[in-house]
């Protein structure tokens, strides 16, 4: 079963005054995340991450299309049981103190009273705010704001995970410790679905990633699935000089050393050309290195540029 | 602890950490103290002048006033006595329908506004809960306002020798019914307009800009009968009837108005 499915999800907002928006927040949004898959959400502003998010959460009724969180409709609130959500911008009751306030939220989680105190001291420790715990959430800093909403989101151990922006507000150090939470949730068998900027963060963690660009899925799969191969290098060894002359006058680059022969491809066309011509020849190479493109780059490739100024 | 408890202990944790709340309900009660002890007092200097003077000068006018006169000038300052409890009904009971107006309208509104909303909803708490939850808040604040009021008019009559108007026994409860029914109005419009603007809505809409011709009578609500500042004025009783059935109707107003609130708050987008 599918810890996140949706079903032509789809969203435009109005106003009273303006009614309806002339573009969709989202368009026939299909999506499915596994149970227990670290699933990357990206898209540059406006691309309708948040929107999705607000939708599965059922803060926000969609205009068409359905969502459900382990079979489940969103509408149904006993599902919230199983998740846990860490807004982008942490709004966060400031009348309470920081161990107050995993209280109330306890509570309203339903954690078993003689495991509440235990739970909520374990992760002010996790998350180094064990001296603010008494501390009144109004005089927490942005970062110390971000973990406490961490806190708050794995509070009832959920099975799903939904983090926005998680590292927005965290320096280095917090990123790094969050990065090494999320890889012992995921070893866990915990579903996290995180929508986030930092692409070489959700690079590190996730299993598979989906890119949004104005509300349309424009991209969804494995980094292996969606990377083309960047350029390709070929080892041979024991190259006749005719091959190597017909290399040499190909688009490939062709060096050697100590007896091996480097041949790189740029693009897909220099490297069925190399590899057609090894063939005729009967070569077969000592080893194939294929360097593929970073998730910065599969990003950048699907997205559209903005328009030049 | 239901989920609906836990919301309104929040709730009025919530409206106790708003100092302006607090200042507003505190203050109320102080200024409506502090002017009925003025009146009082000059209510009672002006009743001692004159009886010093026509105990000193033997007045030719007082002794000629006959007895049914007497009386009429002692029912006279009966009625200033009444005056002045009625002024403390009336201040107690506006300020009361301002924190009112303040508590249901922005009980909703300032989480919206504020974002915190989305982290409690996101737990499971169905929107009922959460209305539900936000209201008993709000009811138990004004609850502990009314009582503060009726001490204070208590304190009030004790120290300055007031005999208590027969109708101020039920005054603090309509009293409360009212501004329950105010706030109940207040919350729901804030679902649709701006707090401030649904507050000033909720108040003119039955502060009697409606009369029994006009069909908005019966649609809008009626604060009229709950108001018994008239009663206290001419030191008329109240049937228990009449209590019970202006809690009924109170009772039915806050139905209807919590499950328009409620029909419009699922459809609320709170983003």
């Amino acid at each position: 079963m599918a810890a996140i499915h949706t079903e032509k999800l789809e969203k435009w907002y109005s106003t009273f005054m303006n009614g309806r928006d002339v573009a969709p927040a989202l368009k026939s949004l299909c999506l499915d995340v596994r149970e227990g898959e670290t699933f990357g959400f990206l898209g540059p502003n406006g691309a309708g991450k948040t929107t999705t998010i607000l939708l599965l959460l059922n803060l926000i009724r969609p205009t068409s299309g359905s969502a459900l969180l382990f079979g489940e409709p969103v509408t149904d609130s006993s599902v919230h049981r199983r998740l846990g959500y860490l807004p982008e911008s942490v709004n966060l009751h400031d009348y309470y103190t920081g161990q107050g306030l995993l209280e109330f939220y306890a509570a309203l989680l339903k954690v078993p009273v003689e495991m509440r105190g235990a739970r909520i001291a374990e992760l002010l420790k996790l998350l180094r705010l064990e001296d603010a715990a008494h501390k009144s959430v109004s005089k927490y800093s942005k970062g110390m704001l971000q973990r406490l909403g961490f806190a708050q989101a794995m509070l009832h151990d959920p099975d799903l995970l939904i983090l926005d922006e998680p590292t927005a507000s965290l320096d280095p150090v917090g990123r790094k410790e969050f990065r090494d939470i999320l890889v012992e949730l995921k070893r866990r068998g915990k579903t996290i679905f995180i929508s986030s900027h930092i692409l070489s963060e959700v690079e590190s963690v996730c299993d598979r990633v989906a890119i949004l660009q104005k509300g349309e899925l424009k991209r969804v799969g494995t980094l292996q699935e969606l990377s083309t191969a960047r350029s390709s290098r070929l080892i041979l060894k024991n190259v006749p000089g005719v091959v190597l002359e017909a290399l040499a006058a190909s688009e490939a680059e062709v060096t050697m050393s100590r007896g091996e022969v480097t041949v790189k491809s740029g693009d897909a066309a220099t490297q069925s050309q190399v590899e057609e011509l090894l063939q005729r020849h009967g070569i077969q190479p000592e080893r194939t290195e294929v360097e593929t493109q970073s998730l910065e780059e599969i990003f950048f490739s699907t997205i559209e540029s903005p328009p030049k100024i | 602890m239901s989920v609906v408890f836990l919301i309104a202990r929040d709730s009025i944790r919530a409206l106790l950490h708003q100092r302006l709340l607090v200042g507003l309900m505190l203050v109320s009660v102080a200024m409506t103290v502090f002017f009925s002890v003025i009146m009082s007092r000059t209510r009672q200097n002006i009743s001692s002048q004159f009886d010093a003077s026509t105990a000193e000068t033997n007045s030719p006018v007082f002794n000629k006033m006959s007895d049914e006169d007497k009386k009429k000038m002692d029912e006279a300052m009966e009625q200033g006595m009444s005056a002045v409890q009625g002024f403390f009904y009336a201040a107690s009971s506006f300020g009361g329908s301002l924190v009112a107006l303040m508590i249901f309208g922005t009980a909703v509104a300032s989480e919206v506004r504020r974002g915190t909303i989305r982290l409690t909803l996101s737990k499971p708490v169905s929107r009922l809960q959460y209305l539900l939850g936000k209201y008993l808040g709000g009811v138990v604040v004004m609850a502990g306002y009314a009582m503060i009021a009726s001490i204070a008019v208590l304190i009030f009559s004790a120290s300055e020798n007031v005999a208590l108007s027969p109708v101020l026994q039920y005054a603090p409860w309509l009293m409360f019914c009212r501004q329950l029914m105010l706030g109940s109005l207040a919350m729901l419009l804030s679902l649709f307009v701006h707090p401030a603007i649904g507050a000033v809505l909720a108040f003119v809409a039955g502060n009697g800009l409606y009369s029994t011709g006009n069909p908005l009578y019966y649609l809008l609500p009626s604060y009229a009968p709950f108001n018994v500042f008239a009663a206290i004025l001419q030191g008329s009783m109240m049937k228990g009837t009449d209590v019970v059935l202006l809690t009924l109707y109170a009772l039915d107003f806050i139905v209807w108005m919590l499950l328009l609130a409620l029909w419009r708050f699922q459809r609320k987008e709170v983003c």
